[in-house]
């Protein structure tokens, strides 16, 4: 529940649209009831044959009431609708102000690759919140109470029978829905996650389920999941019907109250009879409102979920506020060290790195190489300052990593990662990103270097960048990273889905513009690393050799094998 | 959509049931109108007493109570009708991949499958358990009305009869016109819709250029832009229903008008018509209206059963296997390949006129370069393709005359990325045989395949559990993994995928030892990337674009086939050399 004060908190900052949105509903909701009771009234008065006039008068008055209750509904709705997308817009904004400043660390937290989409999906299940949660159970309390009000003018007894339904429909009945919906939407997930997972076996593990004949039993397997899912979704949809059901039967068993007991009245000589129809055409028309009631616990607890995950995400995860602001030096290359660097990622009982120490002197040239999951990107995850090491210290410039202001840091690196991320746009916005003054003409000549001069500055950038192939996108990268122009430069496989030919000519260029700063390249190919000061190999989190590439080779270790290994694959 | 109306025909005695439900629900629908004005007339015009109109009120309150009993039956109805179709929808998607899957994940789109298996059979609920119910409510319920209008007061019947065309009328109307408008507004929408995940996906990156502050602006804007895009839809669907209300109120009001007219002026209708007729009105209006709102829930479904339908109209390829046992001897069989070839549907040959011997406990090399046809001839040699030309044979026979279970009894398969189940390590290894592995087999597999060392450094050993929501493994320990499955089968054929990247030095050293090991019984076929594997062949089958161009050794190769020579020639000692 806390969460959700956060989205009231929200909702509450378009107090106009808020209003509106109440006061429409209202109308609305009180012009019908006004409407269909007068209609009541009119045919009972009818009866009686009155003069002409009040007839005009009355049939005048309907069609007035009828207009304004369509125009009503017309202003509940556009107001109420405008009202959850500007909120749902405020929630993204202060959601990204909470997330921005743990970012990138909390990536790491989720391994997981749809966290963000998760995010975004439980933001936008949020626009049920105000539509279906907040403000019903407001317009229903304000529509009853004033029809309550202006019946208890005619006869008390039917005003505090009126006033039992409110109770029953409005408090009652979602208290008790409620507290079934929550059981069935926990089994209802659980179902799901089992299915998925077991489709996903069945598809992905086709060919090692077929040759080991295992394909009948998960068939079946499957079969009755999904039997097993479908069960609880027939219960789900069943559970909402019963609702809607209960709901309308209870709305329908006052209004039959109202009549019998206005009846009784009328008998009784207590009540003028042209009343009657009157005050049950408003008891069933009043009802109406009430019907939001039967699905708001279920929009209820989808909200609080969401909005509970959605928040959780970025609640706890404040850094121990230790002396975080030192500040490297400006336009010098940086030395690195690593000192007995521990890491082990969470809930692995593998360490990724494992007492890791290595020098970089300022101005070196590095390579990292292993096969993959030997600890290459955990151990740049670390230089980055993304991650940090359980034990052991990481120094940039002989200062501990961990004392340093991030942004800082991150200002001084030229980084490509192995995956990076473009902007929907165009190429000469993706670029900008690196420095907001850089000329045209900078940028032209940095796309010539990587080879891209094929495209022009304002050739646009889909989502993902997915109009560039991989190589395109790492060479967009690499230009990015060149033109940032810092003497720190931090490459992950930089160039790995790209001809052999380009590596190399992008090599001579980064090697060019970074002649006298401190240089880390990961790479899995082992080719052109000949020039390289250092290379690092790695296994499982080990630094098992390191040294020039003639001393490795002549040293014929770990590293001579690996070589000898890639001469021997035919790709 | 024509797709889902076959398929709720199908379900006929569900769809009579919902018939009669909706027949009751009228029913109800004008007993409780009737018995209702019955009520008020007699207590109000006629001055019975109250326990004279009490039966009355009895069976109005059965009346109430009986129809919001049926409004649950028909719901019901419904949501069973959609469990028993989805069922089925997976059922037979389930049957399809099962009997012609080696083609799905050779194209790659298995995460398109499991979304089609997952959500758009999910989707489809909503038409069986909503529109269906609504469609036959609604052409039930308001012809009754009309016709007990038609009964009571013809001239009330006439006017419902005129101005009912116009709601379906207008709603088609508008719908056209939202369709276009949405559209224009479609590419704008998911632009800005994509904006916020674009930004987050894209925020570590931002942060590394220390642009991560600036973009609050960026959500605002794009968040309020695609606000606006959005009204700008949802403008006409609400105009959309606030002139079906506008057509609703001004018919009732013409009802009211003339029962009106004839109760006072003329005073040629009793009370009880007037009352009568003027309850039954709105009840007529409000079901055609909700027949709007069910078909905008149905045409969301259209598109998933398409999907669906789509999937299951694809033609297959499907192996048949005849019911020779497999004989088993300590001798792997012979296989042959006469002529044989593989086309997928009409995309051309992906194998064409493969002839070969492969010779009991040989080890064969199939070389290539990528694209010519490799890992498709695994498959057929697998028997997990059938052969679309020439055939296969086993020992003699034609490979798919042997009972399937047999074949693969005694058959491995090593691809380049072994797939890992959720459960534990000892579980995914005891996957490779069909018969009771002891903890013993499976530790002896398990020390075989060099994976001893994984194991203890795992706190809960061969149990610890992997695979989906388990322990993620590395490329090389899959690998590992995938050969004690090997050790633990001993079968006589074995298959292998050799990987394409190095993998680190522990795994490379014992692949290559394990696979020697398992050669001594078996023969082992190998899609070969190594250069020590293609040496060590017994044989080489060499592939381009599909067509088997030269066999032999390695010797024989290199001397005798240029394009053998020019391969190895551009290879050999690396690239960029």
């Amino acid at each position: 529940m806390n969460h959700l004060k956060l989205v009231i908190k929200e909702i509450m900052t378009e107090k106009k649209d808020v209003f509106l949105s109440v006061l429409f509903g209202f109308l609305a909701g009180i012009t019908a009831i006004a409407l269909f009771g007068s209609s009541g009234y009119l045919v009972s008065k009818a009866a009686f044959a009155p003069p002409l006039y009040t007839l005009a008068f009355l049939i005048a008055g309907l069609k007035l009431m009828g207009f304004a209750r369509a125009l009503s509904c017309y202003g509940e709705r556009y107001f109420s609708h405008r009202a959850t997308f500007t909120m749902l817009s405020n929630i993204r904004v202060s959601f990204f102000e909470k997330l921005e400043p743990l970012a990138p660390r909390i990536f790491q937290k989720y391994r997981s690759g749809d966290l963000l989409a998760r995010i975004v999906g439980d933001v936008e299940s949020l626009q049920n919140f105000f539509l279906r949660v907040f403000y019903p159970p407001i317009i229903l309390l304000l529509v009853f109470l004033s029809t309550i009000f202006f019946v208890a003018f005619y006869s008390w007894w039917i005003a505090f029978i009126l006033f039992a339904g409110l109770i029953l429909t409005g408090l009652v009945i979602p208290a008790w829905f409620a507290r079934r919906q929550k059981k069935l939407d926990s089994r209802i997930r659980e179902s799901r996650a089992e299915l998925s997972t077991d489709v996903t076996e069945f598809l992905y593990g086709f060919l090692d389920l077929k040759i080991y004949q295992k394909l009948q039993g998960k068939k079946q397997r499957l079969h009755d999941t999904s039997n097993r899912y479908i069960a609880e979704q027939e219960r789900e949809g069943k559970t909402a019907m019963f609702n809607h059901s209960i709901n309308s039967m209870v709305s329908f068993t006052v209004s039959w109250f109202v009549l019998a007991v206005g009846a009784y009245f009328v008998t009784a000589e207590q009540l003028d009879g042209v009343f009657l129809a009157m005050l049950v055409m408003i008891s069933l028309t009043m009802f109406e409102n009430a019907l939001p009631m039967a699905v708001l616990p279920g929009h209820l607890e989808d909200n609080r979920r969401a909005a509970k995950r959605l928040y959780s995400v970025v609640d706890e995860e404040s850094e121990p506020n230790t002396i975080i602001e030192k500040k490297l030096p400006a336009g010098q290359a940086l030395s690195l060290a690593f000192q007995e660097a521990t890491f082990t990622f969470p809930g692995e009982d593998r360490p990724a790195l494992k007492e890791v120490s290595v020098d970089l002197p300022a101005g070196s040239k590095t390579a990292i190489v292993g096969p993959s999951g030997s600890g290459k990107s955990t151990l740049m995850q670390l230089l980055l300052g993304v991650i940090r090491p359980d034990k052991g210290k990481i120094l940039a410039d002989g200062v501990n990593l961990s004392e340093v202001e991030q942004e800082n840091l991150w200002a001084k690196i030229n980084v490509v990662l192995q995956e990076n991320h473009f902007f929907y746009g165009t190429i000469r916005e993706n670029l900008l990103i690196a420095d907001g003054a850089l000329t045209d003409k900078d940028m032209e000549a940095a796309l010539e270097r990587v080879e891209l001069d094929h495209f022009s500055l304002d050739d646009a950038v889909f989502e993902k960048a997915e109009n560039l192939s991989g190589g395109e996108r790492q060479r967009l990268a690499v230009a990015r990273a060149m033109l940032k122009g810092e003497r720190l430069w931090l490459l992950d496989e930089p160039v790995s889905s790209v001809d052999v030919l380009t590596e190399k000519t992008i090599y001579e260029h980064i090697f060019s513009l970074a002649k006298k700063d401190t240089l880390v390249l990961i790479s899995h190919r082992l080719t052109g690393l000949e020039n390289m000061d250092k290379i690092i190999v790695m296994e499982q989190g080990e630094v098992v050799e390191a040294g020039s590439f003639k001393e490795l080779m002549e040293k014929q270790g770990y590293f001579y094998e690996m070589k000898q290994i890639e001469k021997n694959v035919l790709m | 959509m024509n797709d889902l109306k076959k398929l709720a025909k199908a379900h006929a005695h569900d769809r009579i049931l919902l018939f009669i439900i909706a027949l009751l629900t009228g029913v109800m629908v004008i007993g409780q109108a009737y018995l209702f004005v019955a009520a008020v007339d007699r207590i109000f015009l006629q001055k019975y007493s109250f326990l004279e109109v009490l039966p009355v009120l009895l069976v109005l309150l059965a009346v109430m109570i009986a129809r919001a009993g049926l409004t649950y039956w028909s719901g019901r109805t419904g949501v069973q009708m959609a469990s028993k179709v989805k069922r089925d929808f997976r059922q037979s998607l389930l049957n399809k991949y099962s009997r012609n899957p080696i083609q799905a994940s050779f194209q790659g789109q298995s995460g398109q499958k499991v979304s089609v298996i997952l959500d758009a059979v999910d989707e489809i609920d909503s038409y069986f358990s909503q529109y269906v119910p609504q469609v036959i409510q609604t052409s039930v319920v308001p012809l009754m009305i009309i016709g007990t209008a038609f009964y009571h007061h013809i001239y009330t019947g006439i006017i419902m009869l005129i101005t009912a065309p116009f709601i379906p009328a207008f709603m088609i109307i508008i719908g056209l016109k939202t369709k276009k408008k949405s559209e224009e507004q479609m590419d704008e929408m998911a632009a800005f819709s994509g904006r916020f995940l674009d930004i987050l996906q894209g925020l570590t990156t931002l942060k590394f250029f220390g642009r991560a502050k600036q973009q609050h602006e960026a959500i605002r804007e794009s968040s309020l832009n695609f606000r606006d895009a959005t009204m700008e839809v949802l403008k006409i669907a609400f105009i959309s229903s606030l002139s079906l209300e506008f057509i609703s109120m001004l018919s009732i009001g013409i009802i009211a008008l003339e029962v009106g007219i004839r109760l006072i002026v003329f005073e040629s209708i009793s009370f009880f018509t007037a009352f009568f007729v003027l309850v039954l009105a709105p009840e007529f209006y409000n079901s055609l209206r909700d027949l709007g709102s069910a078909f905008h829930t149905g045409r969301g479904s259209m598109g998933a059963a398409k999907k669906v339908s789509e999937e299951l109209t694809e033609t297959e390829q499907v192996v048949e296997w005849g019911d020779t046992p497999f004989r088993y001897t300590d001798k792997p069989p012979v296989i042959e390949l006469k002529e044989a070839g593989f086309r997928y549907k009409e995309e051309g040959f992906a194998l064409k006129g493969i002839s070969a011997v492969l010779s009991s406990n040989q080890q064969i090399a199939i070389v290539g370069r990528s694209g010519a046809g490799k890992t498709t001839l695994l498959h057929l040699i697998a028997g997990l393709i059938g052969p679309t030309e020439g055939i296969i044979e086993v020992d003699g026979r034609s490979l798919f005359s042997y009972e399937e279970a047999g074949w693969f009894e005694q058959l491995s398969y090593i691809s380049q990325h072994p797939y890992l189940f959720a459960g534990t390590l000892s579980d995914n290894i005891a996957i490779g045989t069909n018969e009771a592995a002891t903890r013993y087999e499976i530790e002896r597999a398990a020390e075989k395949a060099g994976i001893q060392e994984l194991v203890e450094s795992l706190e809960a050993g061969l149990d610890t559990a992997i695979g989906e929501g388990g322990r993620g493994l590395s490329g090389g320990e899959k690998q590992r993994v995938a050969l004690a499955r090997a050790f633990l089968k001993k079968p006589s054929v074995i298959l292998f995928d050799e990987p394409t990247t190095g993998l680190d030095l522990h795994t490379e050293r014992i692949l290559q030892a394990s696979i020697e090991a398992l050669a001594k019984n078996s023969t082992v076929i190998t899609v070969a990337h190594r250069l020590h594997t293609i040496r060590n062949a017994d044989q080489i089958l060499f592939l381009e674009n599909g067509k088997l161009i030269a066999q032999g050794s390695h010797e024989e190769l290199l001397a005798g086939n240029q394009e053998y020579r020019n391969m190895v020639a551009s290879h050999r000692g690396g690239i960029a050399q």
